[in-house]
C-alpha cells in the first residue's frame, strides 16, 4: 500500500471550482450583471490552475508517481465496483495544467469578446460546465469517470456550438456533432465493458497491472483498443468521424479556441496515451491508427488551402494536426503525441483568439477575401498571430518545431515513406497558414466600410501570454541533439509507457532539419510571392476551378457523400419503416387477429348483435359483475 | 397490515371524491392520498423489518387466499407507482377539467389495482388487479382523450384484453396441473415442474399479454396512437407504470414458473426486443407530432428493457430494475413538458413550433434536462440503467450489446431534433404570446429532474433495494440449462 500523500486530497477542488461557478452563474444567471459572470467564471477557473499547481508540486515533493483520491462510491454491485475517484499522475497533471491554464485565458478574453452578447452569462455558465466535464475527463482514475467527463464535454460542446441558436444552421452543426461523438462514445462504452469483462475491473492501474498477464497481439486486447479508438477517433475528429469538426465552428470563437483546439479534441489523444499499455499489447490497432492519423493529416491540410473562412482553415488545420498526434501515438511515441497536444493547446489557441480578434475587428467579417492589410491596424494581434504560424509551421525555435519534430523523427525510424508523407503535410500546413497569415494581414485592406482596431486589454494580455508560451513552450522538451534531456517525455514516463525505439544518429537527425527547413523556407517564399508579391486573392465562390482545386475546395465532396449515403437513407428508411411496415402491414395484420380473436369471443357467448361497443361494454360489465360475485360469496 | 393499507388508501379515497364537488378539494384530497401513499411505501421500501404481508382466505371453494406481499422486485414497481402519482395528479392541478371528481376517482382507482397487480401473491389475485388497471384507465382514455378517441381506445381495450385471455387461460392451465386441492400460488406454480415441451407453448400462452402490455415488437400497433389520444394524466399511468406491470408479470409468471419455455424462446425474444429498439428510434426520428415521437422513443427505452430481462444476468436485472424506475421518472416529466408545450401553443405538431427558448427560457432549460436524462446522459438516471443493461447484453453476446447501445446514437438524434425543432430557432409570429413556467410547473418538475439526478449520481440505495431478488432471478434459469438439449430445437 502506497503511503497517503498529505494535501493531496485538495485534488477534489479542481474540478469543484468550475462546477460552483456553473451552478452561481447558471442560477443566478438573470440576476448577475454585465461581466460578474464572466469574472466569476474566470476566477473559478484560475483558482483551478493554482491548485493544479500546488498538486503539481504536492507530488514532486512527496517523490511518489501517483495519488488516487476517492470521491465515493458511484456503482457498487456484486462483482462490479466503481468508486468516483481521481487520479494525480504526471499525465493528468499535464493535462490539469493545459487545461485551467489555457482554458483560464481563454475564459478571461471572452469577458471582452462576448461583452455585447445579451446571453453572455449563459455562455460562462456553459464553459464553466465545460472546464469541470473536461477535468472529470483528465482526472478521472477509471474509464467510467473517464467516460462521464467525456460524454459531459460532447454535451457542453453541442451547446456552444448551439450558442446562437436562432440560426438553424449552427443548431444542425451542434446536432452533427453530438451524434457523431454518440457513435464514436458507443464503440467506447463497448470497449469499457469489454475492459470490465476482461480485467473485472475498469480502474486504470488494476488494468495495467493485469495485462502485462497478456501477449502481444492477445485478440481480445485488439478487440478492446480498437473499440476505445473508435471513441477516440469520434472526439478527435479523425477520419472518418471529422466532418463534425469544421462545421463546429458556428460556435463562438473563444468555444472554437477552448473546446475545439485545445481541450476537448485532444481527449482521445489522452485516453490513448493513457492506455498505452493496453495499446502496446495491440501491434493491429497501432498500425490502424497510422493510417488514420496520417490519412487525416494531410487530407484535412489539403482541405486547408482552399478554404476562405478565417475559422475553417484553422479548423481543418487542428483535424490536420490532430491526425499528427495519432501519427505519435500509432508510432508507440504516446508521449510525443501529448507533448504535441501541449503546443497545440499554445499556438491553436493563440490562432483561434487572434482570429477571434480580426473577426471582433472586422465587424463579424470572417471572409479572408475581404480582409487585408491588418498589419498596421493591429500590430499586437499580428505579432502574435504571426507567432502562432510559426509555431505551427515547425520553425525553429518555436514550440511547434519541437513537437512536430519528434513525431517526424519517429516516423523516419518507422519508415522513409511514412516520413516523406508526413513532411509533406507539414509543408501544406505550412503554405496554408502562411495563405492565411498573407491574406489577412498583408496587402491592401479589401473591406470597404471597415474600421479595423486593435481589441481591448482584456483581450490582448491573453493573446500575449499565449504567444509567449507558443514562442518558448519548445524548450520543456530539448532534445539531446540541442544538449536537452528531453524533460516533458521524462515526466510523463512514470504514466506513459512508450514504446521503445531506436534513437536516430545526431548527424541523420540534423540533416533531416536542415532538409525539411529549406523546403519550409521555400514554402514560405512560395505564399510571400503569391499572396503578397502577385497579390493574388482566391476565387470567388462559383468562379471555375481546376478538377483537382474544385475537389478540395469542396472538401473531397465528403459531406456531401455522408448526406447521399448516411443521412437522406435513414430518413427513407424511417418513412418506410413508419408507412410501409407499421401502417400497411403490421398495423392491419394485428388489428385483423385482434378482431377476429375478439368475434370468436363473442361468438362463444352467443351475443351476436354486431355492435362492437355494445360487446365492449358487456366485457366491462361482465369483469365487475364477476368480481362483485366473487367478494360477495 | 400495511401492505392492506397501501391498496385501499387510493381506492377508499377514490370512493369519497365521488361525492365532492369543488374541483380545488378534489385534487387536494386526490394528492393528500397519493402523498400518504408514497410515505407508507417508502416505510416499506427502507424498514429493516421482515417483509410485511396479509392473507386472508377468500374463495374458500376454490382454495384462493387474498394473500398480498413482496420482494424486491415488487418494491421497486411499488415505490415507482407511489412516487410517480402524486406527480401524476399535480399534472392536472391548476387546470380546468371537466367532471374532475370522476376523473380522479379513476385516477386512484387505477392506482389501487395497479398496486394489487404488484403485491399479489397468487394468480388469480394478479389476474384480478391486472384486468381491473384497465377498467378506470379505459374510462378515462375514453372520455377525457383526444381526436379518434372512441374508435382508438376500443382497439386498445381489445388488445389487452386478447392478451389477457390468453393469459387466463394459462393460469387455468397452471391451476389443473397443481397437486391436492388446486391452489394459484405463485410459491407452488414455481414447483409445478412442468415438462419441457409443455413449456415451450405455455411460453406463448402466458407472453403474450404482456408483450402486448409492455409492449414488445410486433404487438406494439396499439401503443403510438394510443398514446397520442390519450389525455396527460393517462398517457404519465400507460407509460410510467403500465408499461412496467408488463415487465412484472413475465418476471412473476415466466421465469420462476416456465423457465425451460423462456429459455428455449430467450433469443427470439431478445431480438424481437432489439427489433423494436432499433425499429422504434428509425421512426421516431420522422415523426411530426411531439407525442407520438415520445410514444415510439417510449417503445425503444421499453424494448431494451425487455431485452435485458431475457439475458437474466446479474447486470442485465440491475439494469432493469433500475430502469424501471429511471424510465418511469423521465417519461412523466417528458409528458408533463409535452402537456406545457401543447398548453402554450395549441399545437403538438413539431413543423408549427420553434423559437419558444426565446420566450421561456426556464422551460426551454429544464426540458433540456429531461431529454438529457432521456438519452442516457452520464450522471443522470439513465445513464446508470442503460450501462448495466448493455453490460448485461454484452455478457451474453457483444452483437446484442451493440444493438441495443445504438439507443444511444438514435436517441440522441431523434431527442435532440425534437428539443431544437421545438425550442430553438427564430421566434415565430404565430406564438409570440408564449409565457414561461408557472409556480405549479416547478413543483411537478424541479423534483422529478432531481431524482434524475439523484439516482444517476448516486443510484446505491437502489441497488441495495433489489439485491437479493436479482441473485434469486438470475439463477431461475441455471437448473434447466440441462434440459434444453433435448427439445426439438
Amino acid at each position: 500500500m502506497v503511503e497517503q500523500i498529505p494535501n493531496i486530497n485538495l485534488a477534489w477542488l479542481v474540478p469543484a471550482f468550475p462546477l460552483l461557478g456553473f451552478l452561481v452563474t447558471g442560477l443566478a444567471n438573470r440576476k448577475l450583471k454585465h461581466n460578474q459572470a464572466g469574472i466569476i467564471a474566470s476566477a473559478m477557473v484560475l483558482l483551478s490552475f493554482l491548485v493544479s499547481v500546488v498538486l503539481f508540486f504536492i507530488l514532486r515533493a512527496s517523490g511518489q508517481n501517483e495519488a488516487t483520491v476517492t470521491l465515493f462510491n458511484w456503482i457498487s454491485i456484486s462483482g462490479m465496483n466503481i468508486p468516483f475517484a481521481l487520479l494525480i499522475d504526471h499525465l493528468s497533471l499535464t493535462m490539469m495544467l493545459i487545461v485551467t491554464g489555457v482554458g483560464a485565458l481563454i475564459h478571461i478574453y471572452s469577458i471582452g469578446y462576448m461583452h455585447d452578447d445579451e446571453r453572455v452569462n449563459s455562455f460562462f455558465a456553459q464553459m464553466n460546465l465545460f472546464t469541470f466535464s473536461m477535468l472529470l475527463l483528465v482526472m478521472g482514475a477509471n474509464y467510467l469517470v473517464l467516460f462521464i467527463g467525456w460524454e459531459g464535454v460532447g454535451l457542453c460542446s453541442y451547446l456552444l456550438i448551439g450558442f446562437w441558436f436562432k440560426n438553424p444552421e449552427y443548431n444542425y452543426a451542434a446536432r452533427k456533432a453530438f451524434v457523431m461523438n454518440r457513435i464514436g462514445d458507443l464503440g467506447f462504452i463497448l470497449g469499457i465493458i469489454l475492459l470490465f469483462f476482461t480485467f473485472k475491473t475498469v480502474t486504470f492501474s488494476e488494468i495495467f497491472v493485469q495485462a502485462s498477464g497478456f501477449q502481444v497481439g492477445a485478440p481480445v486486447i485488439t478487440l478492446i483498443t480498437i473499440l476505445l479508438l473508435v471513441g477516440a477517433v469520434g472526439k478527435s475528429a479523425q477520419i472518418p468521424l471529422f466532418t463534425w469538426l469544421p462545421d463546429a465552428m458556428a460556435g463562438p470563437t473563444p468555444v472554437s479556441a477552448l473546446i475545439h483546439a485545445a481541450t476537448m479534441v485532444t481527449a482521445g489523444i489522452y485516453m490513448i496515451a493513457r492506455s498505452s499499455i493496453l495499446y502496446n499489447l495491440a501491434p493491429l490497432t497501432l498500425n490502424i491508427i497510422i493510417v488514420i492519423g496520417l490519412a487525416t493529416a494531410i487530407i484535412a491540410a489539403l482541405i486547408g488551402l482552399k478554404q476562405n473562412d478565417i475559422k475553417k482553415v484553422l479548423a481543418y488545420s487542428t483535424v490536420s494536426q490532430l491526425g499528427y498526434m495519432f501519427l505519435a501515438l500509432g508510432l508507440g511515441a504516446y508521449s510525443a503525441g501529448v507533448f504535441h497536444v501541449t503546443t497545440h493547446s499554445f499556438f491553436k489557441a493563440l490562432l483561434f483568439l487572434g482570429a477571434g480578434s480580426v473577426i471582433h475587428a472586422m465587424g463579424g467579417e470572417q471572409d479572408i477575401r475581404k480582409m487585408g492589410g491588418l498589419r498596421k491596424k493591429m500590430p499586437l494581434t499580428y505579432f502574435t498571430f504571426l507567432a502562432a504560424t510559426l509555431a505551427i509551421s515547425g520553425i525553429p525555435p518555436f514550440s511547434g518545431f519541437f513537437s512536430k519534430d519528434l513525431i517526424l523523427s519517429k516516423a523516419f525510424e518507422h519508415s522513409i515513406i511514412l516520413y516523406i508523407l508526413a513532411l509533406g503535410g507539414a509543408l501544406i500546413t505550412c503554405f496554408y497558414m502562411f495563405r492565411l497569415l498573407y491574406l489577412v494581414f498583408f496587402g491592401e485592406q479589401r473591406l470597404a466600410g471597415a474600421h479595423p482596431h486593435e481589441a481591448p486589454k482584456v483581450m490582448t494580455i491573453p493573446l500575449i501570454i499565449l504567444s509567449v508560451l507558443s514562442v518558448f513552450g519548445g524548450f520543456l522538451n530539448i532534445p539531446s541533439l540541442f544538449n536537452g534531456d528531453s524533460e516533458f517525455i521524462t515526466f510523463l514516463q512514470t504514466a506513459v509507457v512508450s514504446k521503445a525505439s531506436e534513437e536516430l544518429s545526431h548527424s541523420t537527425e540534423i540533416g533531416l532539419i536542415l532538409g525539411s527547413l529549406l523546403l519550409l523556407g521555400l514554402v514560405i517564399f512560395l505564399a510571400y510571392r503569391t499572396f503578397v508579391s502577385k497579390s493574388i486573392i482566391p476565387a470567388k465562390d462559383g468562379e471555375p476551378m481546376p478538377f483537382f482545386s474544385k475537389l478540395i475546395a469542396n472538401r473531397f465532396y465528403i459531406d456531401e457523400m455522408y448526406t447521399t449515403v448516411f443521412e437522406k437513407p435513414f430518413g427513407y428508411l424511417s418513412d418506410f419503416f413508419y408507412n410501409k411496415v407499421e401502417n400497411s402491414l403490421l398495423d392491419p395484420v394485428v388489428d385483423e387477429i385482434g378482431f377476429t380473436t375478439s368475434r370468436v369471443g363473442t361468438l362463444l357467448r352467443k351475443l351476436q348483435q354486431g355492435n362492437m361497443s355494445f360487446y365492449l361494454f358487456a366485457m366491462v360489465a361482465g369483469i365487475l359483475l364477476f368480481i362483485i360475485f366473487i367478494l360477495i360469496v | 397490515m400495511i401492505v392492506l393499507v397501501i391498496l385501499l388508501i387510493p381506492f377508499i379515497t377514490g370512493l369519497l371524491l365521488l361525492l365532492i364537488r369543488n374541483a380545488a378539494t378534489i385534487k387536494l384530497m386526490a394528492l393528500a392520498s397519493a402523498i400518504v401513499n408514497l410515505a407508507a411505501t417508502l416505510s416499506l421500501a427502507f424498514s429493516t423489518q421482515a417483509s410485511s404481508s396479509y392473507s386472508v382466505s377468500w374463495i374458500n371453494f376454490l382454495d384462493i387466499n387474498f394473500a398480498l406481499g413482496y420482494d424486491g422486485t415488487s418494491l421497486i414497481m411499488l415505490s415507482l407507482t407511489s412516487l410517480l402519482f402524486p406527480f401524476i395528479i399535480m399534472a392536472g392541478m391548476k387546470r380546468e377539467q371537466e367532471h374532475p371528481g370522476l376523473l380522479y376517482a379513476l385516477i386512484l382507482f387505477t392506482q389501487s389495482a395497479l398496486i394489487g397487480v404488484f403485491l399479489a401473491q397468487n394468480a388469480f389475485l394478479f389476474y384480478i388487479f391486472w384486468e381491473l388497471t384497465l377498467i378506470p384507465l379505459y374510462f378515462i382514455l375514453l372520455l377525457w382523450g383526444g381526436e379518434g378517441r372512441r374508435n382508438i381506445t376500443f382497439k386498445f381495450f381489445i388488445y389487452t384484453l386478447t392478451g389477457s385471455l390468453f393469459l387466463l387461460f394459462g393460469i387455468i392451465y397452471l391451476y389443473s396441473l397443481t397437486p391436492g386441492l388446486h391452489t394459484t400460488d405463485f410459491s407452488v406454480f414455481s414447483q409445478l415442474n412442468i415438462p419441457a415441451n409443455t413449456q415451450v407453448w405455455l411460453f406463448w400462452v402466458l407472453f403474450i399479454a404482456f408483450a402486448i402490455k409492455m409492449p414488445v415488437f410486433p404487438f406494439h400497433t396499439w401503443q403510438p396512437s394510443t398514446y397520442t389520444m390519450a389525455p396527460t394524466q393517462g398517457v404519465m399511468i400507460l407509460a410510467g407504470v403500465m408499461t412496467k406491470m408488463g415487465i412484472y408479470g413475465a418476471l412473476r409468471f415466466l421465469f420462476p414458473i416456465i423457465p425451460a419455455g423462456v429459455l428455449y424462446w430467450q433469443n427470439t425474444v431478445i431480438i424481437l426486443s432489439l427489433i423494436g429498439v432499433i425499429y422504434a428510434s428509425v421512426i421516431a426520428f420522422r415523426q411530426t407530432n411531439l407525442k407520438t415521437l415520445i410514444a415510439f422513443s417510449s417503445m425503444a427505452h421499453i424494448s431494451l428493457m425487455v431485452a435485458a430481462m431475457f439475458v437474466l444476468n446479474y447486470y442485465a436485472l440491475q439494469g432493469l430494475l433500475f430502469q424501471v424506475l429511471s424510465h418511469g421518472i423521465t417519461i412523466v416529466a417528458l409528458f408533463y413538458v409535452v402537456m406545457l408545450i401543447e398548453e402554450k401553443t395549441g399545437t403538438l405538431e413539431l413543423p408549427k413550433m420553434g423559437g419558444i427558448k426565446l420566450l421561456a427560457p426556464y422551460m426551454a432549460i429544464l426540458f433540456l434536462l429531461i431529454v438529457l436524462g432521456s438519452v442516457a446522459l452520464p450522471l443522470t438516471a439513465g445513464f446508470v440503467g442503460e450501462f448495466l443493461i448493455i453490460t448485461g447484453l454484452f455478457q451474453q453476446s457483444i452483437w446484442f450489446a451493440l444493438f441495443g447501445g445504438f439507443t444511444m446514437v438514435l436517441g440522441a438524434i431523434y431527442m435532440l431534433y425534437a428539443y431544437q425543432r421545438v425550442m430553438l430557432g427564430e421566434k415565430r409570429p404565430d406564438l409570440e404570446n408564449i409565457t414561461d413556467l408557472k409556480r405549479i410547473d416547478y413543483i411537478v418538475l424541479i423534483p422529478l429532474i432531481t431524482l434524475i439526478l439523484v439516482l444517476g449520481i448516486y443510484p446505491q440505495p437502489v441497488f441495495n433495494l433489489v439485491e437479493t431478488s436479482v441473485n434469486t432471478m438470475q439463477n431461475l434459469l441455471v437448473p434447466v440449462a440441462d434440459v434444453l438439449p433435448s427439445l426439438p430445437l
